[in-house]
């Protein structure tokens, strides 16, 4: 009988190759290209350069990696504050309701995200339903310019990426002892006490995974900027497809990829640190 | 105490509202007898009948169900083998060949993209079906990965050792007692990639070729470009037939719990 | 409920294999032809009778931007497209890398229809790769009764009354040659003084720039988004089209120019019919069609008489500047003013 160590490696080697040719082969050589020199022109020469990674200082592209990052903290602080009290409260419904406030949560993604963005330009724009609206009640008597603005593209975004932040709070939320609560209660603490020693503490993983699960898309949803945002502002989504597809310069979007990656790892890892929880909840 | 007061339903709701919102203007709207959103000029149904003769559209609708299929169903394979693979392996290091495998979750979709074009361009594959079906089922295995195994976790060992020291086969036993027990799983996991393969925008964009267009990619041009409203009657379709689904679902999953019922009575 | 899960899996499958199946039934025709250009570059009853005519399918492919193009079809090493539309200074870099075929003008009875006013251009000096595809200068157009000044030129448009009101479009070489332009000096200015100076008057552009898109750019207009709009020639001719009241203007500072062209990539799948395909483009009944549907000067003679008269070559169209490859460093400095420019737009 072989070794019972590696008992399993057999169903896993598909996967197990799969993995290293398509996805570790590919990140592998994103690395090595952000170190090769780019052609004029088109085309790359294997040469060592660091040269694609002292471009990113320059102030251009690092406006672009702050931009970035103020519109993912916006969009995810705004998140977070919608989306915990969601979840917190969907926990604490009835099993029949429970299921059918998820069917609606999960309904959305069925439709196209592009056209669920698309509703929102139909009621922000200039002559849209919501101008409309308030036009009507008296509340302004100009159109407001709302499209195409930074305020549309955190509509968006928040809207894009809400209902993970509510899978993942609610997850945890659901697994909530609230014994505890009530204890808590019972010896006395307010209910904000009570909501902060054991309640947040306790939902603080899905909390931490619905933020990382926000957080790093919005880093590289580039089209909700370039639909809502009127393609005005330049995030590292856009900066990294205009170098592959426009640029020519693919070691540079390399380079940019890489820096991206490294930052969105060391936001896994202080999670990680922080709950001490190995899984993102909320996926499943 | 495990109620909710009427404030906190009542702001379940409001979220919801804004939720569908938007999708009720997509709705709405794909029956407006106008080519701009601007203003409501009566019913229409022409974009219905515009929509079925849009072969483009069609065709990119076509390629999006094989695609979301095909790749759901290899991920489904590769992610439950991997998973069960997984539960049984005793290596250290095997907390490293997982967190790889769902990589894809925790790096931004662009990143995968370029890596894609750039790695796919190095082997000299053609870019179309073949490249969009290998970027999606990379995305998509995590899914079903993470779901098996949650399975996986909370299953009675007991059970399958005990199959095979009944004499089945380590093949037999994955068929007859491993795989029924984690069937659930697969599919809910496959139901969510098969979902996001049909969204997904940032990696087609760069492993499409220049014969398969996917029906996100369609809706992304048109979105730049200028909407026709078939786009919506199109969304406004796909919504019925998934509520359509839920309900038929809905009312099997009734029909088959009575039926337990009855044959327990018996 | 299992099954159902699965049974819903099997019907989406069917459904797509239906739908694939239809998309692939077209194995009996003659061929298919690969067509890659922008949205909306050809009328649909054209494209339509090429395919009743030849039998010869048309397969068409967009992108949004010359450098897409060149990039993709560097990738494919000239092959996968069977036909090019683009403009002119993308050419020179097509025609640099081999990705163009030389063409073979006994295939093209129709070659002498050509305009020679729009040959012998830079990118192309002895018309051995190209076939010119219309042509275009990138003009101001507006809403005056939302505007409360008159615009004449680039100039104007700095003016603090249309702030947040002026959609443009995308290409950085043009919206950074019309500030060059609007300074008196050229299109494609190479002096990087003189560049980072446009870098500078182009970040003051920002506060009234409403949108910056390439694609179907009069819509800002038309859908009231924007009052002030700089459009390709196609686009100005689309605004008019849906709203006569609009108002264009050719700057007085001086014009941009451009020439969209066909070619055949060099390892294109199926030449012969690219060759059909652009030979009966060249034709003149059928050019006029093209010309009068998508909105840009006709750059073919024979063409002329069937073309709506607004779209023969005005005077002013020759004299403006065509945009022209330029050095490595200009071309960087030119990118970095864009990409600050947006920046600063929000």
């Amino acid at each position: 009988m072989k070794s019972k160590k590696n008992q399993g490696l057999f169903p896993m080697l598909p996967l197990l190759l799969f993995i290293v040719v398509f996805l570790v082969g590919p990140l592998v050589y994103m690395v090595a290209l952000s170190f090769a020199t780019n052609n004029e022109g088109y085309g790359v020469t294997w040469k060592f350069t660091l040269e694609n990674y002292t471009r990113i200082t320059d102030p251009v592209y690092l406006q672009t990696f702050i931009q970035s990052f103020q519109l993912a903290i916006t969009s995810t602080v705004i998140i977070s504050l919608l989306g915990y009290p969601f979840g917190y409260f969907m926990a604490k419904l009835s099993a029949k309701w429970k299921k059918r406030v998820m069917l609606f949560i999960m309904l959305p993604f069925w439709v196209n995200s592009l056209i669920r963005l698309y509703g929102w330009i139909i009621i922000l724009q200039t002559k849209g339903v919501l101008n409309g609206l308030l036009l009507k009640l008296g509340i302004i008597s100009e159109p407001l310019k709302i499209l195409y603005s930074y305020p549309a593209i955190v509509v968006g975004m928040v809207y894009a990426l809400l209902p993970f932040m509510i899978l993942s709070v609610y997850s945890s939320a659901e697994k909530l002892d609230w014994s505890l609560i009530e204890a808590s209660r019972d010896l006395g603490a307010t209910s904000f006490q009570a909501f902060r020693t054991v309640t947040l503490k306790l939902t603080l993983p899905g909390l931490l995974s619905g933020i990382i699960l926000t957080f790093i898309p919005s880093m590289g949803l580039f089209f909700i900027a370039d639909i809502l945002g009127g393609n005005k502002i330049v995030l590292v989504g856009s900066l990294i497809q205009d170098q592959m597809n426009r640029g020519s310069n693919w070691p540079f979007a390399a380079a940019l990829a890489v820096v991206l990656t490294i930052l969105t790892t060391i936001m896994i890892w202080l999670y990680r640190k922080i709950t001490n929880v190995k899984e993102l909840e909320g996926l499943y | 105490m495990k109620r909710n007061s009427k404030i906190a339903n009542i702001y379940l709701g409001i979220i919801l509202f804004f939720m569908y919102f938007p999708i009720a203007m997509v709705v709405l709207y794909s029956f407006n007898d106008s080519r701009l959103t601007v203003s409501w000029k009566g019913f229409s149904l022409q974009w219905y009948e515009k929509l079925f003769s849009n072969q483009a559209l069609m065709e990119a609708l076509g390629n999006s169900l094989l695609l979301g299929v095909l790749s759901c169903f290899l991920s489904a394979v590769l992610g439950t083998l991997g998973a069960v693979g997984l539960a049984k392996l005793k290596w250290k290091s095997k907390g490293i060949i997982e967190y790889v495998s769902i990589l894809p979750l925790m790096i931004p979709e662009i990143i995968l993209g370029m890596v894609f074009l750039a790695f796919f361009s190095l082997l000299g594959m053609p870019f179309g079906m073949l490249t969009l079906l290998v970027a999606h089922t990379v995305f998509c295995v995590p899914y079903i990965l993470m779901q098996v195994k949650a399975r996986l976790v909370g299953m009675d060992k007991a059970l399958e050792e005990a199959a095979l020291d009944l004499g089945a086969t380590p093949v037999r036993a994955f068929f007859d007692v491993t795989l029924p027990m984690i069937t659930p799983a697969v599919l809910s996991g496959s139901l969510l990639a098969f979902a996001m393969s049909m969204d997904d925008v940032v990696i087609s964009v760069f492993v499409s070729g220049p014969r398969t267009s996917t029906l996100p990619l369609k809706v992304y041009t048109q979105l730049k470009t200028g909407v026709t409203p078939e786009i919506n009657a199109l969304c406004t379709l796909m919504l019925a037939v998934t509520i359509l689904v839920i309900i038929l679902w809905k009312i099997a999953a009734g029909l088959s719990k009575k039926n337990k019922k009855g044959r327990q009575q018996i | 409920m299992k099954k159902v899960v699965a049974g819903l899996l099997t019907g989406v499958l069917a459904a797509s294999v239906v739908l694939s199946g239809c998309g692939g039934s077209s194995d009996e025709k003659k061929g298919e032809l690969v067509l890659y250009t922008w949205e909306a570059m050809f009328p649909q009853e054209v494209l339509d009778n090429f395919e009743e005519e030849t039998g010869i399918e048309i397969i068409y492919s967009n992108f949004d931007t010359n450098e897409t193009m060149l990039e993709k079809l560097a990738q494919a090493e000239g092959g996968d497209y069977d036909v090019i539309i683009a403009d002119d200074y993308i050419l020179e870099s097509v025609i640099q890398e081999g990705l163009a075929e030389k063409l073979d003008k006994e295939k093209l009875s129709n070659f002498e229809n050509i305009n020679p006013l729009y040959q012998g251009q830079f990118y192309d000096e002895n018309d051995e790769y190209t076939v010119p595809y219309g042509a275009g200068i990138p003009l101001i157009v507006y809403d005056p009764e939302q505007v409360d000044i008159e615009i004449k030129g680039y100039n104007d448009l700095w003016d603090p009354s249309l702030k947040d009101s002026i959609a443009i479009t995308a290409n950085y070489r043009v919206i950074n040659g019309i500030v060059n332009l609007s300074e008196g000096r050229s299109l494609n200015d190479e002096n990087l003084d003189d560049i980072k100076a446009t870098g500078e008057k182009l970040l003051e552009l920002a506060p009234n720039i409403r949108m910056i898109q390439d694609d179907n750019t009069q819509n800002a207009l038309l859908n009231g988004e924007a009052s002030v709009a700089f459009l390709y020639t196609s686009q100005v001719t689309m605004a008019l089209q849906e709203n006569p009241d609009l108002k264009v203007v050719y700057p007085e500072e001086g014009l941009g120019f451009g020439i969209m062209n066909m070619f055949i990539p060099s390892d294109a799948p199926s030449k012969d019919a690219a060759y059909q395909f652009v030979n009966y483009i060249l034709e003149p009944e059928v050019a006029a069609e093209c010309f009068n549907n998508i909105g840009y000067y006709s750059t073919n003679q024979a063409a002329d008489e069937f073309v709506n008269e607004d779209l023969v070559v005005p005077d002013s169209v020759t004299k403006g500047e065509i945009v022209k490859n330029i050095g490595e460093e200009a071309d960087m400095q030119y990118n970095k003013n864009w990409t600050e420019f947006k920046a600063a737009c929000d």
